[in-house]
This record gives C-alpha cells, structure tokens and sequence, in this order.
C-alpha cells in the first residue's frame, strides 16, 4: 500500500473528481470552472509524467479492488498503457483549451465540460485497465459520457446523430460484455500479460476462442470504426469541433483500436493468434478500411466529413499494424495511435477554427484563407502533409515502420495498400492546400478581424499550433529514446521478449 | 428469528396505529417504522449467516400440523430489501405528497410491507396463499388511491388476481390430497412425478405467473402499475411482482421432482426470451412515460423467468444467485425509475413520452437518475443489473451448444437499451424544449436518485452480497 498502489487511481480521479464538481457548477462560475478543469489536467500531467519515470525505471503500478467473482477490479500501468494515456492527457490538455475558447458565452458549460472530463476519466481508465473486466467497464462508460457531448447542440440533426452513435457503440459493448464474458469461462479474470494468456486453451476450446475473438473485434471495431462498423463517424461531425477532437484523436476511436491492440497482444498473444488464423481475416480487414476510407474520404465536399472518413482510414493503420504480429509493424502500428491523434486533432481544430471564424464548411469556401488565417492555415498543412506521410512530420515515421514491418513478415502487399493510401490522402488533402494558399480569396462576409490582434481567438489558435508543433518535433526526434516512436520500441521489446 | 418477526411486526403494529390514532405526520411514523425494520432485518441476516437455517413452529404444533416460518439467509435478505425499498419509497413519499394519492396510502404500505415480509418467512403452501391474498388485495387498494380514472385497471387487477389466487388454491388443494402436508420442507422429501403432482404444478403456476405478470400473463400490469400513483407503481414493480415469483421458484427448486423441472425449465426460459422482446418492444412503443416503465418490468422479469427456467433446466444451481440478483438489482433500480418518471411527470405537466424534450436542462436530476437506473436496467458495468447479466452468462458459455440462450440475452440487452435512451436522448432535444409547468423539487429529484445510486454500486459489493445469495458463482 504505497503510491505505486494509488498512482494509476489517481490519474483516473484527478479528472473524474474535477468532472463531478463541474457538474455542480452554475453556468455563470465560469472562472471557478476553468480553475478545476485547468487543475484537473495540471495534476494529471504531473502524475503521468511521475508514472512515466517509473515505468521506465522497472517500477510495477498495480491497484486492484474486489469487483466481481474472481475479476477484480485493477488498475495498472504498463508501458503501453502509458503510451495511450500520455498521448491522451497531452491533448486533454489542449482540447480543453480550445473549449473554453470555442464556447465562450454559449450555454450549458458546466454540463458540457462536466461530460468532457468524464470522459476523459473513462478513456484513461480504460487504458489503465488491467484486465478484460476493467477495461469493459471503462469501455461503457465512455459510450455513455460521450453520447451527451454528441448532442450537445441539442439540433435535430444532433439528435439524429446521437442516435446512431449510441445504436452502434452499445451494440458493440454489448458484444464486448458477451466476448469477455466467454473468455472469463474458459480463462477466468486475468490479469492481461505481455504474449497473452490464452495460449494454454488453444487446440481443445478453438471454436470458443475464435468466437471470442469476432465478439471482441466487432465490438471495439465500431469505436475504431473498421470497415462495415465505421458508419456512426461522419454522421457524429454535426457535434461541435472539441467533441470532434475528443472523438477523432483523444478518446474514442482510440479506445477502439487500444482494445484491438490489447486483445491481440496481451490477452491472445500473437503466438496463439497465429494458431488461431485470425489475424489474416483482420489485417484484410484494416486494410480494406484503410482503402476505403480514403476512397470516400475523397468524395466530400463538406471539410469535416473529409476528415472523417479520413480517420476511418488512418486509424486503421493501428489495426494494420497490430494484424501483421511481428515486431516493427507492432511498432508502427503503436506509434501511428500518437501520431495519428496529433495530426488529427491538430486538422479537427483547424477546420473548427475555420468555421467559426469565417464560417467555412465545404471544400471550395476554402479559397485563399491562407492569407487572412496564415497560422492555422501552416498548422493544417502540417497535419495533411503528415497524413500523407511527407518526412519529416510524425505520420511519415509511422507509414515508415509499417512498411518496414510487413516485408519484414513477408506480407508484400501492405506495401501496395498504404502507397495506394497515400495516393488517396494526397488526392483529397492537397487540393485543400492548394485552395488554402493559392486560390483567389472568397469574399467572407461580416469579417472585420483587422481590428483583432490575432487571426483568431488566441485559445483557438493555441492549440492548433502547439499540436502541429508536437506532430512536427516527435517526427524529428523520432530517433531519440523519450519519442513515441523510442518509446513503443520499448513496448515491443517487453512484449516480443527480444 | 426474534429479530426476523420484529421486523415484521414493526409494519404491521404501525399499520394499525395508523389507522386507529391518524397522525398528523404519518409520513415520518412511517420512514421511522422501516428503518426500524430495517435494521431488524439486517440483525436477522446477520443471524442467519452466523447460524444455520432456523425454524419457528407457529403455536407450538409439530410438523406436520403446524404452520412453520423459516429464516434463511435468502429469507433475511430479503427482508432487507423489502425494508430498504420502502424507506426510500417512503422518504420520497414524504417529500411530494402528489405521490401518494391521499394519506390513506401509509397505512396500506406498512401492511403491504408486513403481508411481504410474512410471505418470504412463511414455509408452508397455504400459509404462502394467505399472504399472497394479503399481499395482492393491498396492492389493488392501492391502486385505487390514483381516484376515479384508476378503478378500472385496479378493478382488472383484483378479478385477475382473484382468478391467480383460485388457481393456486387449486394446486394447494390437489397437494394436500396427495400427500397430506403443505409443508415445503416435508413436501420436498415426498413429492413423484405423477399426473395429479403435474396438475397441481401447473396450475400454481398459472396462478403465480397471472399474479407476477410474467410473460403471456402480463396484460394487466401495464395499466394497474401506469395508472397508479407514483410511490404505488414504484412498490408494485419492485417488491409486489416478486412475491409470486419468490413461492414459484420455491415450489419448483424444492417441491417439484426435478424431472419434471427440466422440462417446465424449458418453457419458463423460452417464456422468459419473449418476454424480454414483447415487453420491450412494447416499450420502445409506449406513448407514454410511465406505461414506458411499467412495460420494462415485464420484460425485465422476463431475465427472472430465464435465469429461474435455465435453473430448473439444467439443475445448475448458480443460476439461483443470477435470478436473486435480477430481483434484487431491478427492484433498486425500478424504484427510482418510477419516482424520476412520477417527477418528470408532474414537473413536465403532462405524461406523454414526447414531453421530455429538453428536460436534462431543466431537471437534470430527474433525468439523470432515470439514465443511471436504466443503466442497470440494460446491464451497464457496474451495475446491479450487470452482476446479474455475468452470473448468468458464465454457466450459458460454457458449453456451445448453450450459445443460443446468450443470443436471447444480447437481444434483450439491446431491446432494452433502445427503450432507456429512447427517453435520455429526448432529454438532450434543445431546439423544442418543453418549459415546466411547476417549479421542479430538487431534493425529490435526488430522493429518487438515491435508489439508483445503490444499484450503480451493487456490483462493489458483490462479494457479500453472493456470500449471502450462497456463494455459488465461483
């Protein structure tokens, strides 16, 4: 009963503790609420980072409480926990800045950042999670804190989307709860472990298993929005753009492909995968997603459901990866869950700052606004460039080592897949460049930013420049040790056992 | 057992003072009573577990003559839930005197309570049928406190659950003619699968499943459970419809041969399947809010039926702590569902589903709680009803040629879902936001919230609790 005990509570209390207060707020205690959501990501921070020491020393973070017969309830940190949740408290951090700037003087805050904080908690337990129990647990209670964030517009149209997103996320929980439920039979409520541990069952329980397998992927693959699961995502962009941010790169399609990387490894293991036949199925899977994401990504002319079906496909870059079972690929697949949160986020909040300041929603508003946004205008460019994995941005690293890990297991074709992919994102990002730098400018009406200071709200502007800067600097530290990329080194190196 | 008969003399003394002194306050009479008993009944159980089953003989007769009441750990249990439900109907009662119908409502749920807390001590068949009787005319009287527009659904209640009580009777009658004794414990020992034995089951059952309202038998709670006023609904869904079952399970887990249970487990979980589809879809349809809840009881019940049919099936005797937990989760949760739907109600001005829009801004409480009790409603970890839903899975996947049942569970799962957020994401509609009509009451919002809460939690305290259910689900 030391900190090593109550550390990983903590990092989920110090924003679940702050959520619940906000809840209590009145809409007018703006200042007291800033305070504790800015607290809350303060001593978050801190936390993490004291975890990411000691992990990196060897030190082992286990907080466990009695939950049901013979599943505790436990709470770890692992390093590939820490990769999940570091990645998630960073853009916490400038989400939440952008909210409070983003909705300045609208309604119903406490509600609001009361449910943000939510879920950021559940997001951070669940990659805490130290067993299938737990992480189910925090699997669920992110669906329910974002559904009210979907609809916080309260439009029809909200509402309509709402509805979808909670059609498709509680039906996949529901097959999560009956996968976990089947592999808590056969294996009882373990503990995950690096190589998995279910390798003991395989040969006398392998309809069981494989059933288990499909439950579970189809169940988290709605949150990762694979292929015929993926179709709660464009519709969820009527939400405001944090909310889009949250869902996009923070928490939810995250979690999604997090779980994937956590059944595959840790509780399978790619041994017992292997003699299953399933990861042949899932990489065809990812890969078709990833083509087709891109495909129709290619098709909209509305900005936000471009990058949608943008991240439908990037995001299944972590399921490639994961799918391919040998170790660079494994690092590839791990790193592209940072850099591909980094750069989306970095385009969500560029697209919200684009519309709310000069009202552009589609493609072809978008002429000339380089010249009046020229900083969010350089941080969009960085993200598409790095979505198209141009070096030195962090999506090049990642294409990189996928690449590298799919000759390595002599899966040729993934090469032809994700240069066909960065064919596709050049196709639909670099028209938008084009249009942003060079094309005449559109007449935006009701602009009068010549008396502002900035080109937009600086809280606005902040985190999309802060973000672009984070997705350029871990691309050119990629060699380092402390990077994403040195760190999910580290990750394989446990799990491969090399 | 002194403190098992205290608990239960506690409601029955304060029904009749009640009655004969009028009190200015008998709403706080009333929440004292049942904490009272409450704590009775937690020292019962307390006893129960320390001890072994015990045993009264009622007037000092030996079997098989006397009328026995026995305590066991389920029996204490319980207790302490009928107890503890009350003291939350009763303190939100307190709060808003519009859940009530009229001050007459005191008296009839203490002996609502007691008439409960003397069924699930009694171990004798005939004994069981007069505190059924007791049982089910309290509960129509209380329906009928909702005035004139409630007769009619009080008035099916009462002729159908004469019908159920006949019926039963019958069975009673048909057992005494084997066998000679009504005793449960005696019976058990001497009961063969011949046809007057079949008859006599079956037509308890019929009787019991008409006064459960257990899928086909539900036709009459919607409207009796929908027309009553808000405190009633919430002791009918959650404590009156568990009477029935509590003497079903015990004449088939204990009396019937278990031969004969194999084959009626069949059709009680099949029953029980449906049940959770009609119910719930007849929930998704419901136009209004509270004939919403009172359907989702149905189907609920419909997850009893299937764990106490996949019990008398298989003989699996884990499926036991499922079922008693399915009783335990859904009384928590639909007692605060029907307070938060009786708030809404009244706030709202009108009962129509479609009136909630908007109302997570204007009550976010109410609406809230209403969220979290559906939440274990559709079995969402960490819930109640989500302990229930696992311990009824393990047994279901071990085999794969049982798989079939957890498809029936999905589906119920999913049904029920669709009707909870069907009311939370009308809460979140902005555009077309239904003002109140009256100033909402915080701290009856949060009295309803209160049960919820419990629930939420139950799953943290899931290792006492299968202590106390048996400690079978290992």
């Amino acid at each position: 009963m030391n900190w090593t005990h109550w550390l990983p509570l903590a990092i989920v209390l110090s924003s679940l503790v702050p959520g619940l207060l906000i809840f209590t707020l009145h809409e007018d205690q703006h200042r007291l609420r800033v305070t504790l959501n800015l607290c809350g990501v303060v001593i978050k921070l801190l936390l993490v980072v004291a975890m990411i020491y000691g992990v990196s020393k060897g030190l082992e973070f286990r907080f466990s409480l009695p939950f049901l017969p013979g599943a505790p309830l436990v709470l770890q940190g692992d390093a590939l926990s820490l990769l999940f949740v570091a990645l998630s408290s960073v853009l916490w951090l400038a989400t939440t800045i952008y909210a409070i700037g983003y909705l300045e003087n609208s309604p119903l805050q406490s509600r609001f950042f009361g449910y943000f904080s939510l879920c950021v908690s559940a997001t951070v337990g669940l990659a805490l999670a130290g067993n299938l129990v737990s992480f189910l647990l925090f699997y669920e209670m992110l669906t329910l804190a974002t559904f009210p964030l979907v609809v916080h517009r309260g439009t029809p149209e909200a509402l309509r989307a709402g509805r979808v997103y909670l059609a498709y996320t509680v039906g996949g929980g529901a097959l999560v709860l009956m996968g976990v439920a089947l592999l808590h039979g056969l294996a009882g409520g373990q503990d995950f472990q690096p190589g998995g541990y279910l390798l003991p069952a395989v040969g006398e329980h392998d309809l069981a298993l494989r059933v288990a397998f499909v439950l579970l992927v189809a169940g988290l693959g709605v949150k990762a929005a694979l292929l015929p699961l993926h179709g709660w995502l464009p519709k969820a962009m009527v939400a405001p753009a944090p909310v889009s941010a949250l869902l996009h790169a923070v928490a939810v399609v995250k979690a999604g492909a997090f779980g994937i990387i956590r059944v595959v490894y840790d509780v399978y293991g790619a041994e017992a995968m292997g003699q299953l036949d399933m990861a042949g199925p899932l990489l065809w899977l990812a890969a078709a997603t990833i083509l087709y994401g891109s495909m129709r990504a290619l098709q909209q002319q509305e900005l936000k459901k471009r990058l949608a079906y943008s991240t439908i496909s990037q995001v299944s870059y972590v399921t490639l990866g994961v799918a391919l079972l040998g170790p660079i690929a494994a690092v590839g697949g791990l790193v592209h869950l940072v850099h591909q949160g980094l750069m989306k986020v970095t385009l969500f909040y560029c697209a919200g700052n684009f519309a709310e300041t000069l009202g552009i929603h589609r493609v072809r508003e978008m002429d000339g606004v380089g010249r009046r946004m020229p900083l969010t205008m350089t941080a969009f460019s960085i993200g598409a460039l790095g979505m198209i994995g141009i070096p030195p941005i962090a999506g090049f690293v990642s294409k990189w080592a996928l690449g590298m890990g799919a000759l390595e297991v002599g899966q040729d074709w993934v090469l032809l897949v994700l240069m066909g992919s960065a064919l596709l994102n050049a196709g639909y990002f670099l028209p938008l460049l084009w249009r942003g730098w060079f094309a005449e400018p559109a007449d935006w009406h009701e602009d009068n930013w010549r008396e502002e200071r900035w080109e937009t709200h600086w809280m606005l502007l902040l985190p999309a420049v802060f973000t672009a800067f984070l997705s350029v600097l871990v691309g050119v530290l990629a060699g380092t040790a402390l990077s994403p990329l040195g760190w999910a080194q580290l990750i394989v190196n446990r799990k491969f056992e090399i | 057992m002194n403190a098992a008969l205290l608990s239960l003399s506690l409601p029955l003394l304060a029904a009749l003072l009640l009655v004969l002194l009028r009190p200015a306050r008998s709403g706080l009479c009333v929440i004292l009573m049942s904490a009272a008993s409450l704590t009775a009944a937690a020292f019962a159980l307390q006893q129960a577990i320390s001890l072994a089953p015990q045993l009264l003989q009622i007037g000092g007769w030996e079997t098989p003559l006397a009328i026995r009441f026995q305590l066991t750990p389920l029996t204490a249990l319980l207790m302490v839930f009928t107890a503890g439900l009350h003291l939350l109907v009763a303190l939100y009662a307190a709060r808003s005197p519009h859940a009530t119908g009229n001050e007459d409502y005191w008296p009839l749920s203490c002996l609502l309570h007691a008439s409960l807390v003397a069924l699930w001590l009694s171990a004798d068949l005939f004994n069981l049928y007069v505190t059924l009787e007791l049982l089910s005319l309290c509960a129509v009287a209380l329906v009928a406190l909702a005035g004139r527009k409630a007769y009619r659904p009080a008035f099916n209640y009462l002729m159908l659950s004469l019908a159920g009580s006949l019926a039963y009777l019958f069975g009673v009658a048909l057992f005494y003619g084997r066998y000679g004794v009504l005793d449960v414990l005696v019976l058990a020992e001497l009961t063969e699968a011949d046809n007057t034995t079949r008859l006599a089951l079956l037509l308890m059952s019929v009787g019991l499943m008409l006064k459960a309202a257990l899928w086909p038998l539900h036709l009459w709670l919607p409207p009796a459970h929908s027309g009553a006023p808000t405190a009633v609904s919430a002791l009918l869904s959650a404590l009156v419809v568990k009477g029935p079952i509590y003497i079903l399970w015990l004449i088939w887990s204990q009396i019937a041969p278990p031969e004969l249970g194999r084959q009626a487990g069949f059709l009680f979980a099949g029953a029980g399947i449906l049940a959770l589809i009609s119910g719930g879809w007849s929930a998704l349809r419901a136009p209004r809010l509270k004939m919403l809840v009172a359907y989702s009881t149905v189907a609920q019940l419909g997850y009893a039926l299937l764990a106490l049919g996949l019990l008398l099936h298989w003989q699996e005797p884990r499926m036991e702590a499922a079922l008693w937990l399915f009783i335990l989760a859904h009384g928590l949760a639909k007692v605060s569902m029907f307070l938060a739907a009786g708030e809404l109600q009244r706030v709202l001005g009108t009962r129509r589903v479609r009136a909630l829009k908007g109302a997570s801004q204007n009550m976010p409480v109410a609406m809230a709680t209403f969220a979290v009790a559906g939440g274990s409603l559709i079995g969402l970890p960490p819930s109640g009803g989500f302990l229930a839903k696992w311990l009824l899975l393990q047994p279901l996947f071990e085999q794969p040629q049982h798989w079939p049942w957890a498809f029936g569970v999905l589906l119920g799962t999913l049904m029920s879902a669709a009707y909870v957020f069907r009311v939370v994401a009308l809460g979140f509609d902005r555009a077309r936001p239904n003002p109140p009509s009256v100033k909402p009451d915080p701290v009856a919002q949060w009295l309803a919230m209160l049960p919820a809460l419990l629930v939420l939690s139950l799953a943290l305290i899931s290792e006492p609790l299968l202590l106390w259910l048996g400690g079978v689900a290992r």
